[in-house]
């Protein structure tokens, strides 16, 4: 017996082979090593630089955060009423670097419905005429702004101080609706901001914020339905109609303490709450369109008070 | 075993102890005894002088044989030759058989075994790794798809996506308090379940089959037929995961199963759909927006032009709008539109006008909102909602809404056919159209090779 011998060498040995070489040639291990760490460098100098810059939308400098739009009616008015009116707009917004705009009530065709609606369309123009701002603050003509210290970010619309100012599980419509504001709102969520007078909803002076939202929130508003339906104060009423059936209106929407942007003539309103006293922001006349008072009457000696409160510095 | 005594001879042979003779007397037990030498007298115990002989060598051969001893010794050269060679054959040297057999099978040269060998022998270790590779890609695709592998494969979110698409399928439509179920309603609704349940399983879509029988709390509210927006509201918050909402109507049917949503529509949903209103517009919707007041997007015939901002695909009939077959996106969009779909005032105001219920009242949101248009596209009705004949027939039939079988259009919607048309009827002929269509290799086989045979030779037609 014997051991299994080594296998013998093939009598026909392989051709030459070279040792294997990369298909490309430039690609060497080292080169691609250098690429790849090469890239990954590059990659996060622009990732920190588009995160430093500020992802999403961007905004372009000189861009107003707010802009007032107040919908006038000189025909109806007289112009130097609507004059005054558009000076006090235009000296608080100078204060701030806010911006103003002043359609008049014959820019948009309502379709035979009452011009209070004007307001819904103004909103929406202001939107397309400032793409960037960050809040449309919709007030009434026949209002003055009184106190031009306060910001609309910090006295109204910045995250902490709505949450302090917001009034929960308030009826809509006062003073026992069923549809109540909600109890659990954060700051961050908040679209739209208003108040409300003993009567309901106060539509003379609010804020909404510039987005996706606003757009649905005046486009529903400004449905011909609503404008066709015969309500009795046609856009208040609409309004209140949309928030109460529309949980995703209600849920944006946040009432504040009516004086800290909508107090109402003490002389025309006797409610407990919501008189004008000096130092409130806003100075309303609402109602004073309706027959029996005079809105040029009503504003004059607010309208000399606001100067003398704008100029004194 | 210990010994107990010091070994001494016996006077009889033999070795007194039991330690030292144990193999060959019996006390160990055995019984078979191991043989002695051949001298050995008593046969299983040696003794002393036998064990003497034997070491001297005196007493002949031993009692073993290795010649001719049994049959395989006696046999061996025959069976071996009858056995196959596992060397090299006549003619072969030693060295040479040495060297190519080494003990292993071969065929005898020349032989057809043989050719195979060397052929086998030849193919280069290379090409045997990637026939390797190729029996093993093989192997893992008939194991993927015939185990459920490839069933979760698809729903996987992000690589088949399917738990991304759900179909709402609405059931029971109008049944309930309004009228009771006959058979073929109950076979309408066996087939279009089946249907919509095997395409879902395929695709690893999920399936919402819902019952939309009409009742008492929507009667009283006004809301009959608004339920479709309570119930993709209730989809929206059941999936979580869901991306897509297709909306199904109960008279509709999946004619081509292979066609995943994701290839037919979603991949290139841009190229599928399109934006503007005017390529086809029934309703003669003035598009985009007159006003002047609104934002750019608005009044653009396309809103921002990008597939993603898409959150709604409808498509139009000869009449407007079709939502027996359209598609929904979860987004906060859609949770506004769901929202203000049905609204009391509108209800109030156009009730006795919209006589197609929610499907007015969302053509009068398109109409007057400038908020949807941008974020709604309309789909080419073939791709998703093909009508049969019977439906939208006033003009004839319309290449762009009536089904061809040549197109292998995706759906069939027999929209109408409860207004005095056989629903069963086109049910069940489509479903028979789209087995036809969608047969099998095997089923082809059979039938459009067997079977025409069968029917040459022996004058039979056979159903296979």
């Amino acid at each position: 017996m014997h051991l299994a011998f080594p296998s013998r060498k093939t009598s026909n040995p392989p051709q030459y082979l070279p040792s294997r070489t990369p298909r490309f040639p430039t690609l060497r291990r080292s080169r691609v090593q250098a690429f790849v760490v090469g890239a990954l460098v590059v990659g996060a100098v622009l990732w920190l630089i588009s995160s430093i810059s500020g992802g999403g939308e961007r905004i372009p400098s000189g861009t107003p955060p707010v802009v007032i739009v107040t919908v006038v009616d000189e025909e109806s008015y007289g112009q130097a009423y609507v004059k005054n009116v558009k000076e006090n707009r235009r000296e608080y917004a100078k204060r701030h670097g806010y911006t103003t705009f002043f359609p008049s009530v014959g820019d948009y065709d309502l379709g035979g419905s009452p011009v209070s609606w004007a307001k819904v369309p103004a909103c929406r123009h202001a939107i397309t005429k400032f793409p960037h701002t960050t809040y449309i603050w919709y007030l009434d003509q026949n209002s003055f702004i009184m106190n031009p210290e306060l910001k609309v970010e910090s006295h109204i619309m910045e995250k902490k101080r709505l949450e302090s100012l917001m009034i929960k599980n308030q009826p809509i419509v006062p003073p026992d609706s069923v549809i109540k504001t909600w109890p659990h709102l954060k700051g961050e969520n908040i679209e739209f901001a208003l108040t409300q007078d003993k009567d309901g909803l106060a539509q003379g002076s609010f804020i909404v914020r510039r987005g996706e939202w606003a757009k649905f929130f005046l486009d529903t508003w400004f449905d011909p339905l609503y404008r066709s339906y015969n309500f009795q104060k046609a856009d208040t009423h609409a309004l209140e109609h949309i928030v109460q059936w529309h949980p995703t209106i209600l849920s944006k929407l946040v009432l504040i303490p009516q004086r800290t942007l909508n107090a109402y003539n003490p002389a025309y309103y006797d409610a407990k709450e919501g008189q004008y006293t000096d130092g409130d922001f806003v100075v309303r006349f609402a109602g004073c369109d309706t027959v029996g008072r005079d809105c040029i009457k009503e504003a004059e000696p607010f309208s000399k008070q606001w100067r003398t409160i704008f100029y004194a510095r | 075993m210990s010994l107990s005594r010091s070994p001494s001879p016996r006077p009889g042979g033999g070795w007194a102890s039991p330690g030292l003779s144990s193999p060959y007397v019996d006390v160990s037990g055995r019984s078979s005894p191991a043989n002695g030498y051949r001298g050995s007298s008593k046969g299983n115990s040696v003794t002393w002088e036998s064990a003497k002989a034997k070491s001297e060598g005196v007493n002949g051969y031993p009692s073993f044989s290795t010649q001719n001893h049994g049959f395989f010794n006696r046999h061996m050269r025959t069976l071996s030759n009858s056995l196959p060679r596992f060397s090299g054959g006549p003619g072969k040297s030693y060295a040479e058989k040495e060297k190519l057999g080494r003990g292993r099978w071969m065929a005898r040269p020349g032989t057809r075994m043989a050719k195979m060998q060397s052929f086998v022998r030849n193919v280069p270790r290379r090409w045997w790794m990637r026939l390797l590779g190729v029996l093993a890609l093989i192997l893992m695709i008939i194991l993927f798809y015939v185990t459920p592998l490839h069933y979760y494969w698809r729903r996987a979110k992000h690589i088949g996506g399917g738990k991304k698409h759900v179909i709402i399928l609405a059931a029971n439509q109008g049944g309930g308090v309004m009228e009771w179920k006959g058979p073929r309603e109950w076979a309408i609704e066996r087939d279009s379940v089946r249907n919509k349940r095997k395409y879902a399983n395929r695709w690893g879509y999920e399936l919402e089959i819902v019952d939309m029988s009409t009742k008492k709390r929507y009667a009283h509210e006004w809301r009959e037929s608004w339920e479709k927006v309570d119930t993709i509201r209730n989809c929206l918050r059941k999936y979580p995961d869901a991306e897509w909402f297709w909306w199904m109507d109960l008279n509709t049917f999946i004619m081509e199963p292979s066609y995943s949503l994701q290839s037919h529509i979603f991949n290139n949903l841009a190229a599928n759909t399109y934006r503007d209103i005017n390529d086809y517009n029934p309703l003669n919707i003035s598009h985009p927006f007159p006003s002047t007041y609104l934002d750019a997007d608005a009044r653009s015939p396309v809103g921002d032009g990008k597939p993603e901002s898409i959150n709604l695909v409808v498509p139009q009939d000869c009449s407007g709008f079709n939502l027996g077959s359209f598609f929904i996106k979860r987004s906060a969009w859609t949770d506004r539109l769901l929202d203000v779909w049905w609204d009391p005032v509108g209800y109030e105001q156009k009730h006795m006008e919209w006589e197609h219920k929610e499907q007015d009242a969302l053509e009068f949101l398109y109409i007057n909102q400038p908020w949807i248009r941008p974020h709604t596209a309309f789909i080419p009705q073939r791709k998703i909602n093909s009508f049969p004949p019977g439906a939208c027939s006033e003009n004839g039939n319309d290449t762009r809404i009536h089904y061809n079988e040549h197109d292998r259009d995706f759906v069939v919607n027999m929209a109408g056919c409860e207004w005095g048309r056989d629903c069963w009827g086109e049910m069940y002929n489509y479903r028979e159209l789209s087995n036809y269509l969608n047969r099998t290799l095997w089923e082809l086989f059979k039938e459009e090779l067997i079977a025409p045979l069968w029917f040459k030779i022996t004058g039979h037609k056979v159903r296979l």
